[in-house]
């Protein structure tokens, strides 16, 4: 854990005892000159120009269009979820522009002002190394795309999707769109209307990638929606490690973000996806993510939000196989005026399957957690089993969580459990750490951080830039 | 072909057999009952008019067979049952301070108070009576609960169709150790029948009361009740009821708790009959000190559906719920479980537990549990948890090898997954009765 | 007298085999040791022998008076006269000790016989008396926060209650303290007599310092290697196990 340091600083932030993210380190934007730009509102021509524009088969554009008519046709999902997604105005987004559609290959050909951006970001120096095996989307188009040479000597395919489609349309096509179906609610049929960006990863059967693939998504213009589309296909026996991270600018109207991911594990693979989502807090962070994972396959997402106005994810497994295993591993934190809607779906297919769900959240000031999850078992499995734990943290006397599983279970051949509890931080280990020197807020702030890190030492550290810097150090850091 | 009718739901749809008519006959059949009460229940019944019925969209009805809330085929009970086809019901083996026996509707027998109770003011009497000597009592705890949990439609229709029911009184400082038992009996094929029983224990007061719903023969009856508890400061009130419906009956059942400063209601029911079986529960905390335990045992044979809404709602601080409902699921059951805990704003130190647990005992049986939280205070105490899980192998062999057959056995740990719940009761004589019946209902 | 023999029993679990071909024979009135280190199938013969879902037998036969009792149920063996004394006895919460009994005796006998509740309160206590459990145990759920010594305890409480023909006693000894041990052996002596047939198995000489048997078996990766008297046993407490295995390799 790391070290409180700056004491002074806590005295001055100490007025509201808040665990603020510092969300004004994304706060920032730079003048882009967009060279493809689909201007605001959705219509058939919308789409028609996103097509044209990158140059798609017939096909995909069919199916961007059918895509729109389902979009349209779902009315919003507030009977369960939030009205706040009432204020998006779809006829103000922007849903398509791009800095040009061939990927950069180095750094070196990444455009400047980029560069800058990634410099406010604070990605250190050695990271970019590391980003020589990453994809990093800026805006829609992939602003720098280039395979570590080790992956694609191992026969891996990482690019983007719009390349994906174009280069790899045999296997593209055979899972595109099978793990989360256009209408599979309001959001994935937008997405698949308009997406663009995302990745297309390929793994053949066997093969190990040692290292995390990685991606950085950024949003950096206003009023504009980005949906990126990742379809990650990891064959028999295979194994990947994904993480995703995103930050973003801050600006007055909001921002939707929504984004399909959809992971296939055929037999044995082993896939283990992890996002970290720190968007401006005017973001509508909107995302459907779904694995489906073959005999004895492995999923497991691994998910923190921190970020946006208001997410909704509920990252889900569908457990095809005998003895296939799912599990989503979550972190949410909700300050003021944030909304982070997350939880997530255990789909149980096969004999023998078994899942396992942990969330955790934090909810600071007026801020909200929700949990919502469904963990469902048809009749004629056997020896399914499920664990979900989900545990909420309420930091200030106005803080809210809400929790709202559905589990359905039948016949009498498996074991689910689900358990819930919400918490503050216990005055006595307050009064002890006090006792031992430390201010409150320091206390706070270890305390809060203890509930965090039993989770965050799922995450593999060593890659992990974003969670480090955005979870143990900022949040100790403004505690006051 | 004809010109299609404009979309509109036919009126049979939203009213069932419970049309306009209907409802007039009810009326004049009430006439003599005070002109506020008729009012009250001809508001209800333009409130059932116009309330849409569930629609598959309603989280409150997330689950449920919505197709099988079907109003038809149905008519108020008469007042004389068919004779020669009744059956005895299963009686309640415990010894009561009063009872109270409803027929279809109408009080049909009754045991009267001990005279030194009825001397002190308790009254164990017919709602019929009581409008017209209690009417301030009536007016303030009578379905004056918002009806939280999707069926204001049938609270409504309840309201505008009750007959009769039992109207239980515990002044102040009474404490009454022998229970009060109603009985509400239906007889007759599609039968309707709207029992309601109110409990009011005033300040400090005690008493137990238990309603035992049966039906009188196996046919296809309607039974839309409610039961109103209302415990004043530092009132205890124990409540159970025992469903024992026809397994061909609608059951859609609402309750109200109201607890006061250090008031204490438990409530137990037990759910055997219905092929459609729906319970409402809401408990709300209104002042510090308060406690609601909300205990339900469901043993779901056949194709019964059993569909059990419940919410605790803490609305001041210092409060404490705790709810346990456990099912055990049998042939083609299904049971749903959809409880949440409201925690308000300001509602700190609230201890509020729930949960739910599903033993399924064929593989054919599904269970649905939804247990919800929704939290605004931070200094506070809630957990829930559910579960669905069969019988431990390890348990049954031991059982085995000691010589108990297999039959034998399970209902030994079925006993054994329910005696949680059954020792929350005081009363031994209670506890003893519950499982009698349950007995009874695992050996048909 | 009754007797049960074991014939060439080979049980497996899964895919794996447990027990490798044993050949044992037990009269009433005799205890029978079985000794062996850990993993060698001790505890997968006793349950296999009552029955155990999780246990296959697949070659040989057990033999309750010359009849197979390989077809019938656990609760059919039980109620011939086998009983198991768990080395982990399971919890079973919400059931009362005394209600578990009744339920077993009660199935014990013929259709329309009723239990005689005060004969069996009676007995009952007086067993309890002898195995020094407090009479409060009775409404106690079986095993639920019982210690490991409770536990055993209430295991021969259960034996004395149910005068089975034979009893197989799995590792009664582990897990109790010396005063422990002394009731709980003391408690099988008294119902040690010509009508009860014991197969204790432990791995320690120590039990058989208190329960003194007739003979005593080793058994090693699934079958009995050697037999003798009760020197044997004392001969393995001084010598370990590694002589008889290698004088079996030997052989």
């Amino acid at each position: 854990m790391s070290e409180i340091t700056d004491t002074e600083q806590l005295e001055t932030t100490a007025e509201n005892p808040v665990i603020g993210i510092d969300q004004l380190a994304g706060d920032f934007k730079y003048d882009m000159t967009y060279d493809f730009d689909a201007g605001t509102g959705l219509s058939e021509r919308t789409v028609d120009y996103i097509s044209a524009v990158k140059k798609e088969a017939p096909w995909i554009r069919e199916f961007r269009q059918n895509a729109l008519k389902t979009f349209l046709s779902k009315p919003l999902p507030t009977h369960w979820a939030s009205k706040d997604l009432e204020t998006i105005d779809f006829s103000k987004i922007r849903y398509y522009l791009s800095q040009g559609l061939k990927p950069k290959r180095t750094w070196d050909e990444v455009p400047a002002d980029i560069k800058r951006t990634f410099e406010r970001l604070g990605i250190p120096e050695q990271e970019r190394k590391y980003l020589a095996g990453v994809e990093a989307q800026f805006d829609s188009e992939a602003a720098y795309s280039n395979i570590k040479e080790a992956v694609s000597k191992q026969g891996v395919i990482f690019v983007n999707s719009t390349e994906g489609l174009r280069a790899h349309p045999e296997i593209f096509r055979r899972f595109f769109g099978k793990v989360i179906p256009t209408g599979d609610n309001k959001f994935s049929a937008l997405n698949s209307a308009v997406f663009s960006g995302g990745s297309f990863i390929y793994v053949p059967p066997g093969v190990k990638v040692s290292h995390p693939l990685q991606a950085y998504f950024r949003i950096n213009a206003e009023n504009f929606g980005q949906f990126e589309r990742t379809l990650i296909i990891c064959d028999e026996g295979s194994e990947l490690t994904y993480m995703e991270g995103c930050t973003a600018p801050k600006f007055s109207t909001a921002t939707l973000h929504s984004a399909v991911v959809e992971l296939v594990a055929l037999k044995g693979a082993k896939i283990q996806y992890i996002t970290v989502q720190n968007w401006s807090s005017n973001v509508f962070n909107l995302v459907t993510k779904r694995g489906l994972a073959h005999e004895e396959a492995q999923i497991k997402w691994i998910d923190c939000n921190i970020g946006s106005r208001l997410t909704m994810k509920y990252p889900g497994v569908v457990l095809k196989g005998r003895k296939a295993r799912g599990e989503v591993i979550s972190i949410a934190l909700a300050n003021d005026g944030q909304h982070q809607d997350t939880g997530a779906k255990m789909i149980h297919a096969a004999d023998e399957t078994t899942s396992t769900v942990v969330s955790k959240s934090i909810s600071v000031g007026q801020g909200r957690a929700t949990y919502r999850g469904i963990v469902h078992i048809p009749r004629q499995l056997k020896g399914c089993k499920n664990n979900t734990e989900c545990d909420a943290l309420l930091i200030n006397t106005n803080s809210r969580t809400d929790t709202y599983p559905a589990i359905t279970v039948r016949g009498d051949r498996h074991a689910v459990q689900h358990e819930a509890s919400v918490s503050r931080v216990s005055a006595e280990q307050i009064f002890y750490m006090q006792q031992r020197g430390l201010t409150e807020g320091q206390a706070m702030s270890l305390s809060v951080n203890g509930f965090v890190n039993e989770l965050a030492r799922q995450f593999p550290m060593e890659y992990s830039v974003e969670l480090k810097r955005l979870i143990d150090l900022e949040m100790e850091g403004s505690v006051g | 072909m004809a010109v299609a009718a404009p979309a509109r739901p036919a009126a049979a749809d939203l009213l069932g057999v419970f049309t306009p008519e209907v409802f007039a006959a009810h009326l004049a059949s009430q006439a003599a009952l005070p002109s506020w009460w008729l009012e009250r229940k001809r508001s209800a019944y333009s409130r059932f008019e116009s309330l849409p019925m569930p629609r598959r969209t309603d989280e409150s009805w997330r689950f449920s067979n919505i197709a099988g809330i079907n109003l038809g085929g149905f008519s108020p009970a008469a007042d004389a049952p068919a004779p020669g086809n009744r059956r005895a019901p299963e009686a309640l083996a415990i010894a009561p301070a009063a009872t109270l026996s409803f027929l279809n509707g109408r009080l049909s027998a009754s045991t009267p108070l001990p005279a030194d109770l009825a001397a002190r003011g308790v009254v164990a009497s017919a709602i019929s009576g009581a409008i017209a000597r209690h009417p301030g009592l009536l007016r303030e705890h009578f379905m004056a609960q918002p009806q939280k949990l999707g069926s204001a439609k049938f609270a409504a229709l309840h309201e505008a169709f009750i007959q009769d029911g039992a109207f239980i009184l515990i002044p102040r400082g009474v404490e009454i150790d022998g229970p009060i038992v109603v009985v509400h009996e239906v007889s007759g094929a599609g039968a309707a029948v709207f029992p309601h029983t109110l409990v009011i224990a005033e300040d400090n007061a005690r008493a137990t009361v238990v309603d035992h719903f049966v039906s009188a023969d196996l046919s296809r009856q309607f039974a839309c009740g409610a039961n109103d508890l209302y415990a004043g400061h530092g009132a205890k009130i124990a409540y159970a009821a025992a469903q024992c419906w026809s397994p061909e009956a609608l059951s859609l059942q609402f309750n109200s708790t109201v607890v006061r400063r250090n008031a204490r209601v438990q409530s137990l029911n037990l759910h055997l009959g219905g092929r459609q079986a729906r319970h409402e529960s809401l408990s709300q905390l209104q002042a510090p000190g308060g406690f609601s335990e909300m205990l339900a045992i469901t043993i779901a044979s056949g194709s019964m559906e059993c569909d059990q809404r419940t919410l605790q709602i803490h609305q001041a601080p210092s409060t404490k719920s705790d709810l346990l409902y456990k099912n055990a699921l049998l042939d083609r059951s299904r049971t749903i479980f959809s409880g949440l805990i409201i925690v308000d704003p300001d509602a700190q130190k609230t201890d509020a537990y729930q949960s739910n647990r599903n033993l399924m005992l064929s593989d054919e049986a599904e269970s649905n549990s939804l247990p919800g939280l929704e939290i605004q205070a931070n200094d506070v105490r809630c957990t829930h948890g559910a579960t669905s899980s069969r019988i431990d192998p390890e348990q049954e062999f031991y059982l085995k090898s000691r010589g108990i057959p297999q039959k034998a056995a399970d209902e030994l740990l079925i006993f054994g997954f329910f005696e949680e719940v059954l020792n929350r009761l005081e009363s031994e004589e209670l506890h003893a009765a519950l499982r009698k019946l349950i007995r009874a209902h695992l050996r048909r | 007298m009754s007797s049960l023999e074991i014939k060439n029993l080979h049980v497996s679990t899964g895919d794996k085999e447990i027990v490798k071909g044993v050949t044992l024979a037990i009269n009433t009135g005799e205890i029978h040791a079985v000794m062996g280190p850990n993993g060698a199938g001790k505890s997968t013969m006793a349950k296999a022998i009552a029955g155990h879902p999780d246990y296959t037998i697949t070659q040989g036969d057990v033999l309750l008076d010359g009849k197979s009792i390989l077809e019938m149920e656990s609760d059919e063996r039980a109620r011939a006269g086998i009983f198991l004394a768990f080395q982990y006895p399971s919890e079973i919460p919400g059931v009362s000790i005394a209600n578990f009994l009744r339920a077993a005796i009660q199935a014990r006998m013929s259709e329309g016989e009723e239990i005689d509740a005060s004969g069996f309160y009676k007995r009952l206590y007086q067993k309890m008396d002898l195995l020094k459990i407090e009479r409060t145990f009775t409404s106690r759920a079986v095993n639920e926060g019982f210690s490991g010594g409770e536990k055993k305890r209430t295991e021969i409480l259960q034996m004395a209650m149910l005068e089975p023909r034979f009893a197989l006693m799995d590792e009664t000894d582990s897990g109790l303290d010396i005063d422990a041990l002394r009731v709980v052996a003391d408690g099988v002596n008294s119902l040690r007599g010509p009508s009860l047939g014991i197969l204790l198995i432990t791995h320690y000489q120590r039990l058989l310092g208190y329960i003194v048997p007739d003979f005593v078996h080793v058994m090693i990766d699934g079958c009995i290697v050697k037999s003798g008297d009760k020197t044997l046993a004392l001969e393995l407490e001084s010598r370990g196990y590694d002589w008889v295995k290698k004088e079996f390799a030997n052989a």
